[in-house]
């Protein structure tokens, strides 16, 4: 039997050296789009005997369990993000439990690329390419939010306070990679009230 | 740069995260009607809008954060938003009652239809 | 003095004299310390004149003191760092600095263009305009190298920037702009508050002109006070101040841009990887002008020349700098501020003489100087400079306010003149998003009045020109603003310290010093330095009948470029109102433009430039395109293989080898571009009814149809192959081009017209790597990687679909065509995507496989007619115009663009019609958008009746082909029509059904 290759968005990419956050891609992650509504019920019981997780509410919000985490898009849309290995068989099985209730889940594990930086000053180096204020609390561990960024869409998840992923589509993984690299360039560094607490 | 707020998910940005969609509270004919629509209703559909000076209400799209369309009024000579509302929802009354001119005629009209 | 004659002995609180450096004018090397400006070291190496001017080439030098500076204009770095047009009072000298003046030829100091001064009565305002009119074909090669050449600024460098720029964006509740005394007090005011604090400012120290201001507050001098609070701000976490940053506009919701040089002053920033300037994008919850003022000069006979500064400048130069601006000079004022540069100029042990054209000039600092035993000569004016690289003598006049003319006059010699006809606030940034502003009869100038935005003005920039008030004024507005945004926030706990400082004498405005003769009579009195133009311009305007002050503006260039009418704004509306005997209010002020100076194209780009100019997007095959030497071609933001040439291939050779590859073999094409969306729901059937012309509801489970799309005005935007994956799921191709714009168009629909569908829209065409295998043997190759489903064409017809393994590979098929051959897109997930492509190729290596690439896919399209929306369509074409009449429903009640295609001009009988042309010489093919006429005429205009939209030469019938939108076309088969082309040739081609090639469609089939 054939066995299938598989290559990440960003394998040709060059490397990132020379930066001061770090920069990385995380090929190893599978993501879930799950439509639904939030005000129905049978939906929202059904994805978290899934996913044994509630689907966060609050917009521009994440919810964790175990390997699983959920990204809330919109009223009645979510990311959710799980080991690759593990994708396909949850998507199937959200579809399964959620036969009868209007939704829609499909894999999307490789329509995205996600390139995670990390390090002191990671919020400004985004902040380079975004008008969103990463800098005053409105962003703690855990935010999720979909942005303009430089001039492609993408979406935004602080992990940690110095760690952030920046999800794009595949086709633009490496418009926004040589972005970040030049915005993560040492000797470029620029902080935005870097003494606030 | 003007900064517009989404009611749906509370994003407060730049324009640039949004997309601009017109006119707001237009009815397109042929879904309720689609076999007795005169030439000047469908015309009147596709092409007469309303350009006022002062308050004004627009469409618009969350187009790079939840993807939902809402309401807006705004004021076409500051630019100020007077309000943010739902994408299926009439303005506030009292921003109904400012209305002017067309503006004017439309909003009494739905309150006469209810 | 020194033996260097303009340096003096002590003094110069910027410089540090045991750093000195060198750097290079003009290829001369000159001296300097750590800290010097452009400016004030060639002026202390002696050298006055700095360049030349814009259209007389009068030599011209330091007038200024910072940004305010429209003369000393300098390109600073060579080769590809060369940067012109900088101003020499901002420019930070290092060591080994290059530095060229500008506009002069071949020297500074000896310039032929000094010519047009001599013949300036033919070069009156308005001349461009009135010389270089006839003949027309004279402007683009004659007048205008030739103007470009002699007049205007440097030269920009033409390699390409080494250097990296970037863009920043920042959020503060309160920005400050200028770190003079009013900005750092509003933004320690507002920074108690607990508020955030951006403060801005333009110079590299801050305090503004806090050390050249008289008076004390506490125990120290103002200057003290300044640096004490620039301290403070600096130790607090709630402010962050940018300095060299200028803030250049003020937009809407108080958006505001600001342009920092981050490493001009310092190359070793550069070389270890800082950007050369950062442009930043500011939102301000309230925003506090604190911009101060700028100086005015005075309109006097022949007042540009080298030598000649505003007061605060000299004063400047003097006590930043250690550098006299001569040995012997005079001060020229209306006002008492001036004085202040007399006293300096005094203690600095160069001998000068007060001319103040009041008649009793009584303020604490005129008092000052007579005292120091300087003399005074009020009711005076300067009304004649002797000179010309130099200042050599001046007359003073006796003057009375409203007389036009010098009665009597003495002459002075002298080698420098320090001016100061009061200050204007400036205005720029409060102006620049609609402020008004009103007039000031105490301080002849226009100062802010009231502000739609959120937004103060304290200070200078707020014609607030005491320190005491300032300082009240600015704690006040730092207090409020703090409170705006944030009504809990506390007030400045610090008391204010007990400002001393000298009484003030009224100005008295002094628009222009009356000359010998008026000044239409061959005296320059120069109102816009940059622009050279003359009061007497001004009133030649206002008498040809350009009496709006905007019409002046234009017909003479006052106010306009770089300078932006800083300092030339208001002398040349007191000329005006002089001229016309209006009031200042009445004339009014022109359009004050963003940006308020210039800032490097490089800032603006920011790091979007070269490969990241624009987005790219790549598929999953990219790689491999580019490894086989494939052209691409832009799709929207994609880049798709166009065609693959090898090695001594040409294009159109490879273009004819993919296609007969395909016609014959069997070809691979990578489709991932493709719209992809998934579309489920209860009421997605009915949903896709409404946006499809044809119907969809009738689809089967497991079967694809074709289907178009249109706008609500009845014209074509797309078209694609819809798949039934269920009953309520469904799966929708787009055109590459139109991907996101449909998914946006159905979210559309969905939420703010058909609200209670249930249907869920997910576009997923990044998923999926897609690839069309087509030909003849598409099937065996397709077999060969042992599918988990049935090939046969029985269990696998035309317009189905499969989903299972191919090669080990998760996979959709679908068995449609885009090029009349048997055709299978296979989809599978994008990470997969290069492994399935490898395999195909391998697979299909013994079939003859070729990849093909768009110009390929476009050729096999057109041989079989189909259309492409975008080609075959312009906008303004119905289905029935494409010949689709059979795809738009008759059954269906209501779906987009029915009503309006029941419109009787689009069913009309001239519409444009899609056909097929075959040109009389097989061997000729149509050039792409060429006309069809109804008669051939010698010449334009002929009566056109169509358009060729698509035209190729077809390896498959060996012939071109063409497909065309013909008025009437389907009813014209068979009928010659004609082309004329450029240069008189005219192509004739026949009418044919736009389907060339096998017309009974059985290969599809096959």
């Amino acid at each position: 039997m054939l066995e299938a290759r598989f290559e990440t968005p960003l394998a040709n990419c060059e490397a990132a050296t020379g930066t001061y956050v770090s920069l990385r891609e995380i090929g190893e992650r599978g993501m879930i789009d799950l439509r639904g509504s939030a005000g129905d019920k049978k939906f929202l019981a059904a994805a978290k005997a899934v996913l044994e997780v509630d689907l966060p509410k609050q917009p521009r919000t994440s919810a964790t369990w175990g390997d699983i985490r959920v990204f809330w898009l919109s009223p009645d849309q979510w990311l959710i993000t799980c080991p690759r290995a593990r994708a396909q068989d949850l998507s199937e099985a959200l579809s399964a439990e959620l036969a009868g209730v209007h939704s829609l889940a499909v894999n999307v594990s490789d329509m995205r690329a996600i390139i995670r930086l990390e390090g002191e000053g990671v919020r400004e180096v985004v902040m380079k390419g975004t008008s969103i204020d990463l800098t005053h609390g409105d962003y703690p561990p855990g935010s999720v939010r979909r942005m303009r960024f430089a001039e492609i869409a993408a979406l935004l998840h602080v992990v940690e306070d110095n760690v952030i992923d920046i999800y794009v589509f595949r086709s633009y993984a490496h418009y926004a990679w040589e972005f970040l690299r030049k915005a993560a360039r040492k000797g470029s560094e620029v902080r935005v009230f870097p003494k606030a607490v | 740069m003007i900064v517009v707020t989404c009611p749906v998910c509370g994003i407060k940005g730049d324009e640039t995260d949004f997309h601009y969609g017109g006119q707001a509270h237009v009815r397109r004919p042929a879904t309720t009607d689609p076999v007795n629509i005169t030439d000047e209703e469908q015309r009147d559909y596709l092409f007469i809008r309303h350009n006022p000076k002062g308050l004004h209400f627009e469409r618009w799209r969350c187009d790079r954060g939840c993807g939902k369309w809402f309401h807006a009024a705004r004021d076409t000579v500051t630019l100020d938003f007077k309000a943010f509302y739902g994408i299926t929802e009439l303005p506030p009354v009292e921003l109904q009652q400012q209305a002017k001119g067309p503006w004017a005629d439309y909003f009494q009209s739905r309150a006469k239809a209810r | 003095m020194t033996g260097k004659p303009y340096r003096l002995a002590t003094g110069g609180s910027r410089i540090d004299r045991t750093k000195p450096i060198t750097f290079s004018f003009d290829g001369r090397m000159l001296p300097a310390f750590a800290g010097d400006t452009v400016a004030s070291a060639v002026q202390a190496s002696g050298q006055r004149v700095m360049g030349r001017s814009y259209k007389y080439h009068r030599p011209r030098g330091v007038i200024g003191l910072g940004s305010e500076e429209m003369n000393a204009l300098i390109g600073v770095g060579i080769g590809a760092r060369h940067e012109p047009n900088l101003r020499a009072t901002q420019i930070e000298l290092y060591n080994g600095m290059t530095t060229v003046s500008q506009n002069r030829w071949p020297s500074l100091n000896f310039d032929i263009g000094a010519i047009n001064n001599k013949l300036s009565r033919f070069f009156p305002g308005g001349f461009y305009y009135k010389t270089f009119m006839w003949p027309r074909s004279f402007w683009k090669h004659v007048y205008e190298p030739v103007i470009r050449h002699a007049a205007g600024l440097g030269k920009a460098a033409e390699e390409r920037d080494p250097d990296s720029y970037e863009h920043m964006h920042i959020h503060a509740d309160v920005v400050v702009v200028g770190g003079g005394i009013a900005g750092l007090t509003a933004a320690e005011a507002a920074a108690a508050g607990g508020v955030r604090v951006l403060l801005i400012d333009e110079n590299p120290v801050l305090g503004g002109i806090a050390d050249l201001t008289a008076g004390k507050v506490g125990e120290g001098s103002v200057a003290d006070h300044a640096r004490a609070v620039a301290e403070r701000l600096a130790a607090l976490p709630n402010v962050q101040i940018l300095s060299r940053t200028t803030a250049v506009g003020h937009f809407h919701h108080n958006y505001m841009m600001a342009f920092e040089r981050v490493a001009d002053h310092d190359p070793s920033l550069l070389a270890n990887g800082a950007p050369r300037h950062r442009l930043w994008k500011i939102r301000a919850g309230h925003i506090i002008l604190a911009s101060g003022a700028l100086e005015r000069p005075i309109a006097f006979a022949n007042n540009d020349r080298p030598g000649i500064a505003l007061a605060s400048a000299v004063r400047g130069m003097v006590e930043r700098y250690g550098v006299a601006p001569g040995t012997n000079g005079v001060v020229f004022t209306n006002n008492d501020d001036a004085y202040l540069t007399a006293l300096a100029l005094r203690k600095a042990g160069v001998n000068v003489r007060v001319v103040d054209s009041r008649a009793r000039p009584q303020g604490d600092l005129v008092k000052l100087a007579l005292a120091e035993g300087i003399e005074v000569s009020p009711s005076s004016v300067i009304s004649k400079v002797d000179g010309t690289l130099n200042v050599k003598s001046v007359k003073i006049a006796a003057y009375r306010k409203g007389q036009g003319r010098v009665i009597t006059e003495r002459q002075v010699d002298c080698d420098f003149i320090a001016m100061s006809g009061g200050w204007n606030p400036a205005l720029h940034l409060w102006c620049h998003n609609g402020g008004k502003i009103r007039f000031d009869d105490g301080l002849a100038s226009f100062r802010p009045n009231t502000h739609t935005d959120a937004i103060t003005a304290v200070g200078a920039a707020n014609g607030t020109m005491s320190v005491a008030e300032t300082l009240t004024e600015a704690v006040a507005a730092g207090e409020a603003a703090a409170k705006s945004v944030n009504a809990k926030a506390k007030a400045l706990k610090a008391k204010m310290p007990a400002v001393e400082e000298p009484s003030r004498g009224a100005l008295e405005p002094l628009w222009f010093a009356p000359a010998t003769g008026g000044y239409n009579e061959g005296n320059k009195h120069f109102i816009d330095y940059q622009n050279d133009v003359t009061a007497a311009d001004l009133e030649l305007a206002q008498r040809e009948g350009y009496e709006s002050v905007e019409h002046t503006k234009r017909y003479t260039t006052f106010g306009m470029a770089t300078d932006q009418g800083k300092t030339s704004n208001l002398n040349g509306l007191g000329v005006l109102s002089e001229a016309t005997g209006k009031s200042i209010p009445e004339i009014g002020v022109t359009t004050f433009r963003p940006p308020y100076t210039p800032y490097s194209f490089g800032a603006i780009a920011g790091s979007l430039t070269k490969d990241l100019f624009l987005p790219v997007r790549r598929t999953p095959i990219f790689q491999w395109h580019k490894d086989k030497g494939a052209v691409f071609e832009p799709v929207g933001q994609w880049r798709r293989a166009y065609t693959y040439p090898t090695a001594g291939e040409d294009k159109h050779a490879a273009i004819a080898r993919e296609i007969l590859a395909v016609r014959n073999k069997v070809g691979l094409l990578d489709a991932s571009t493709l719209g992809k969306i998934e579309i489920k729901g209860p009421d997605a059937a009915e949903f896709l009814d409404r946006m499809y012309t044809n119907m969809f509801s009738t689809l089967k489970v497991g079967k694809c149809r074709y289907g178009l799309m249109m706008n609500e005005l009845g014209f074509l935007t797309d078209d694609g192959v819809t798949v039934r994956l269920a009953d309520d799921h469904f799966l929708m191709h787009t055109t590459s081009g139109g991907a996101d714009r449909i998914a946006a168009w159905l979210e559309e629909w969905l939420q703010t017209e058909w609200t209670h569908y249930k249907v869920f829209v997910t576009p997923v065409t990044e998923q999926w790597a897609q690839f069309a295998v087509a030909g003849p043997r598409a099937r065996e190759v397709l077999q060969k990687l042992e599918p988990d489903f049935d090939m046969s064409n029985e269990a696998f017809p035309h317009m189905s679909f499969k989903v299972g393994r191919l090669g080990g590979y998760p996979v959709r098929v679908f068995r449609i065509s885009f090029s009349g051959e048997m055709s299978y897109e296979v989809a599978t997930p994008a990470n997969l995507g290069r492994g399935l492509w490898d395999a195909i190729l391998a697979a299909g290596e013994e079939f003859g496989i070729e990849a093909y690439g768009t110009e390929a896919l476009h050729v096999l399209r057109a041989e079989k007619g189909y259309i492409v929306v975008g080609d075959e369509t312009d906008g303004t074409t119905t289905p029935i115009d494409v010949g689709l009449e059979g795809l738009v429903s008759k059954k269906k009640a209501d779906f987009i663009g029915k009503r309006s295609l029941e419109q009787s001009f689009l069913k009309g009988p001239n519409r444009k019609q899609l056909v097929g042309l075959l040109t009389d010489d097989p061997n000729e093919v149509l050039p792409d958008g060429a006309y069809a006429v109804r008669e051939v005429k010698d010449k334009p205009p002929m009566d056109m009746i169509g358009q060729v939209t698509s035209t190729y030469m077809s390896p498959t019938l060996g012939r071109s082909i063409a497909m065309a939108l013909i008025e009437n076309g389907r009813a014209r088969m068979g009928e010659t029509i004609s082309f004329p082309l450029e240069g008189g040739k005219v192509v004739k081609a026949r009418i044919v059904s736009p389907v060339f090639y096998d017309q009974d469609g059985g290969r599809i089939n096959a």
